[in-house]
């Protein structure tokens, strides 16, 4: 708008961004913040493989280290892929329904302001004369305890992790009220789309789970500050399990939004419609019933939980794990297969994720857990479903969903160059530690036994080709976002009605709603004009 | 018992990695095929089937029996009786910041280390051992890695487990559960002696 009163000046553009309660804008600030602690988070990681490149101490001292790591796992888990996953589903879910904007936003802006701020909160540690949480992720009683853990910095940190989860189980909650209550005129629960479905699952996980996490983060505090709420040996394993009730649970938030990413990507780039839909929908409510039936597979050593019912239900997850692999692969096959970025992506997180899946039904094994818990041989399992699993299938989307929330294409040479340098970082980085832990080399030391230098070495170097994968990726957002490529209403001839608008929509997301005949409502339409196959 | 820790975990960890593998070998045939056979080429048309249901149901049943015997083969490894007649050897065991007390019961032997100077503590190779495992201070875990076992030593509880070791040698152990400062620096070493050779290093550490 050139001249007149309505130019607004930046100041004011900025305050109306950040407080509109846009479904799409407040998904986009969690998107912003998400990628800056991924940032932040990534950093404390490069810093850890350069301290690991070789045995001894070389670069940071032992607390620092364990500031390091557990910043890294922390930061990762509450402020960057839950919150990602669930700024997905904020984004797309309301377009995706055809809904003009989500249940309760201002919840959901509130949401993202609690997020942020615990964020900071855990950051701000580092500017304590105690330093950052140094507890691992998990905050294990009575290692964080105010007697072995004292200072500020812990208490930030705990505070931080309480408000993230906080933020996510609020933000979650009008992802579930927006299915339930704002689905448009047609669609029934058997014609949600893919992505939708698995973003109902997680957030009625999350509605299940988070609430005992924020719980146990107000009781930590009162432990550290009053005292005698965990107590004894009863005390530690309860909080164990309080925390685990929550933290296994949250595994699949960070999950099955991407598995539905991966699920609307292959469909549309094999340009087929998605391969035993109902099928997929059975096999997210029993993915999601056992995955609340699974926490105590992580206190299989403490010797104090029923292992063989802990183990049944964690093998048992393969059945629906197995019933999604199928469904995504003969969505493959018989179509007509165009290998763009977000294709590459979905490739990439099928054929990982599947490295740390089987992985995971070895630890699902109490005798073999005995060996392989609390060493490298887990975090290499954990990286291959996270980094090269839920991250891939992130990029997937956001590859595949970044010209309809920004009107221009991402650039695709860009896109393919920052695919294969994460996968050969990813790889590089992750599988030697399989080896590592196998042979006996602990979790979170910053020292180590000299004869597993090399493999360290080789670790530390595919950390640096990630490094570079997701520069490529900043800076193909960059050019993209200068030089626009205009992506119109739907660049890929998606089948979802999210591709049925502008790009990006406008506030109330749709001037008009094509009929909603299935979960792929214009591939329907699509096929209807081509006529029946020959 | 009919093999020594180490040989049950061995055994039982082939029989997933071989489940595995193969698993993996299938699905990235697979994805594979699908890319190269499915790619878009001129006149391409996809198929319009999305659904088969009797594929569903046998690859769900055939995943199932899978994971039923592999379930099965984890809990007969995991209630494997050990039936050896000799008297198994005692040994308590105390976890603490920064450190290791292996307590020898009835024959008036410790031993203790810290992360600066680690303890060795001896076990006989051809009888089973038997630990109470307890911490002092955290939570820490008692791993060697060539038994390929742990378990969590928890403040105010005992956790009791059998080891039966292989064959004689030195074995390097350490806390695998993070317990602050010092959770790297914190090892021990296993020594495994004949029995003639361990009753003479409990008469040495007397």
């Amino acid at each position: 708008m050139a001249g007149g009163a309505a130019v607004a000046l930046p100041a004011e553009r900025a305050v109306g961004w950040l407080a509109s309660t846009d479904h799409k804008r407040t998904a986009a600030k969690i998107g912003v913040a998400s990628f800056f602690f991924f940032g932040l988070s990534g950093l404390l990681a490069l810093l850890m493989r350069a301290e690991l490149a070789q045995p001894g101490l070389q670069f940071v001292s032992d607390h620092a280290y364990d500031e390091l790591f557990t910043m890294h796992g922390a930061g990762m888990i509450y402020l960057f892929l839950t919150p990602a996953a669930l700024g997905l589903g904020l984004y797309l879910v309301p377009l995706q329904v055809g809904a003009a904007e989500v249940a309760a936003p201002r919840l959901a802006l509130g949401g993202f302001w609690l997020y942020l701020c615990g964020g900071l909160a855990m950051y701000s540690g580092f500017l304590t004369d105690s330093g950052a949480g140094s507890d691992t992720w998990t905050a294990t009683i009575p290692l964080s305890s105010s007697t072995h853990t004292p200072g500020v910095g812990m208490d930030l940190w705990v505070i931080g992790v309480g408000l993230a989860v906080l933020g996510s189980l609020l933000i979650a909650l009008t992802i579930l009220l927006t299915i339930v209550r704002l689905r448009a005129p047609g669609m029934t629960m058997l014609r949600l789309p893919v992505f939708s479905w698995t973003m109902l699952v997680t957030t009625f996980m999350v509605v299940a789970s988070f609430p005992v996490m924020v719980v146990a983060m107000a009781l930590l505090l009162a432990e550290r500050h009053l005292g005698g709420v965990f107590t004894g040996a009863t005390g530690s394993i309860a909080y164990q399990h309080l925390f685990w009730f929550y933290g296994h649970p949250v595994v699949y938030v960070m999950f099955f939004p991407f598995v539905g990413a991966v699920a609307e990507v292959v469909a549309t780039f094999s340009r087929k419609r998605f391969f035993g839909y109902r099928a997929l929908v059975f096999s997210l409510l029993l993915f999601t019933a056992l995955s609340m039936a699974v926490w105590g597979h992580h206190m299989f050593v403490t010797g104090a939980v029923q292992n063989q019912y802990f183990s049944l239900t964690s093998h048992l997850l393969a059945v629906p794990a197995g019933i999604e692999y199928l469904d995504l692969i003969a969505t493959m096959i018989g179509g007509a297969i165009l290998l763009r970025t977000p294709m590459l992506f979905a490739l990439g997180f099928i054929c990982q994720f599947l490295i740390g899946g089987l992985t995971g039904i070895i630890v699902a094994s109490p005798p073999l857990d005995y060996h392989v818990n609390g060493s490298f041989f887990i975090v290499a399992h954990f990286h291959y479903t996270l980094f090269a699993g839920s991250l891939f299938g992130l990029l997937a989307g956001v590859h595949y969903w970044f010209p309809k929330a920004s009107g221009a294409m991402l650039r695709e040479g860009l896109g393919k160059a920052s695919f294969w340098l994460l996968v050969v970082g990813a790889n590089v980085t992750f599988f030697p530690m399989f080896f590592l832990g196998f042979e006996g080399m602990p979790r979170r030391v910053p020292d180590y036994a000299p004869r597993f230098g090399d493999l360290n070495l080789l670790s530390s170097i595919g950390a640096g080709v990630i490094a570079l994968g997701i520069l490529a990726f900043l800076a193909n957002v960059w050019i993209s976002l200068r030089h626009r490529v205009p992506a119109g209403e739907d660049p890929w001839d998606g089948q979802t009605l999210e591709w049925a608008t502008s790009s990006p929509p406008p506030r109330h997301n749709f001037d008009s709603l094509p009929p909603v005949t299935s979960h792929a409502p214009l591939l329907d339409r699509r096929e209807a004009k081509e006529g029946a196959p020959a | 018992m009919t093999g020594s820790t180490r040989q049950d975990f061995d055994g039982l960890f082939s029989l997933y990695l071989a489940v595995g593998l193969a698993v993996a070998l299938i699905v990235f045939a697979a994805v594979a095929f699908a890319v190269i056979r499915y790619r878009d080429r001129e006149g391409r048309i996809p198929s319009r089937r999305s659904q088969a249901n009797a594929l569903e149901v046998g690859v769900a049943v055939l995943i199932t029996a899978i994971v039923a015997f592999l379930v099965f083969r984890t809990f007969s490894t995991e209630a494997k009786e050990d039936d050896s007649s000799a008297e198994p050897v005692r040994i308590d065991v105390t976890a603490f910041q920064w450190g290791w007390r292996f307590t020898y019961p009835g024959q008036g032997v410790s031993v203790v280390g810290n992360s600066n100077a680690p303890p060795t503590f001896a076990v006989p190779g051809d009888r089973p051992v038997s630990f109470s495992l307890r911490s002092a201070d955290v939570i820490h875990a008692f791993w060697i890695p060539g038994e390929r076992f742990k378990r969590d030593a928890i403040p105010s509880r005992v956790n009791r487990f059998d080891l039966e070791f292989e064959a004689p040698g030195r074995q390097e152990g350490l806390c695998s559960e993070f317990c602050g400062l010092r959770h790297s620096g914190m090892r021990f070493d296993v020594w495994v002696l004949s029995d003639e050779s361990y009753e003479r290093w409990l008469a040495v550490q007397r």
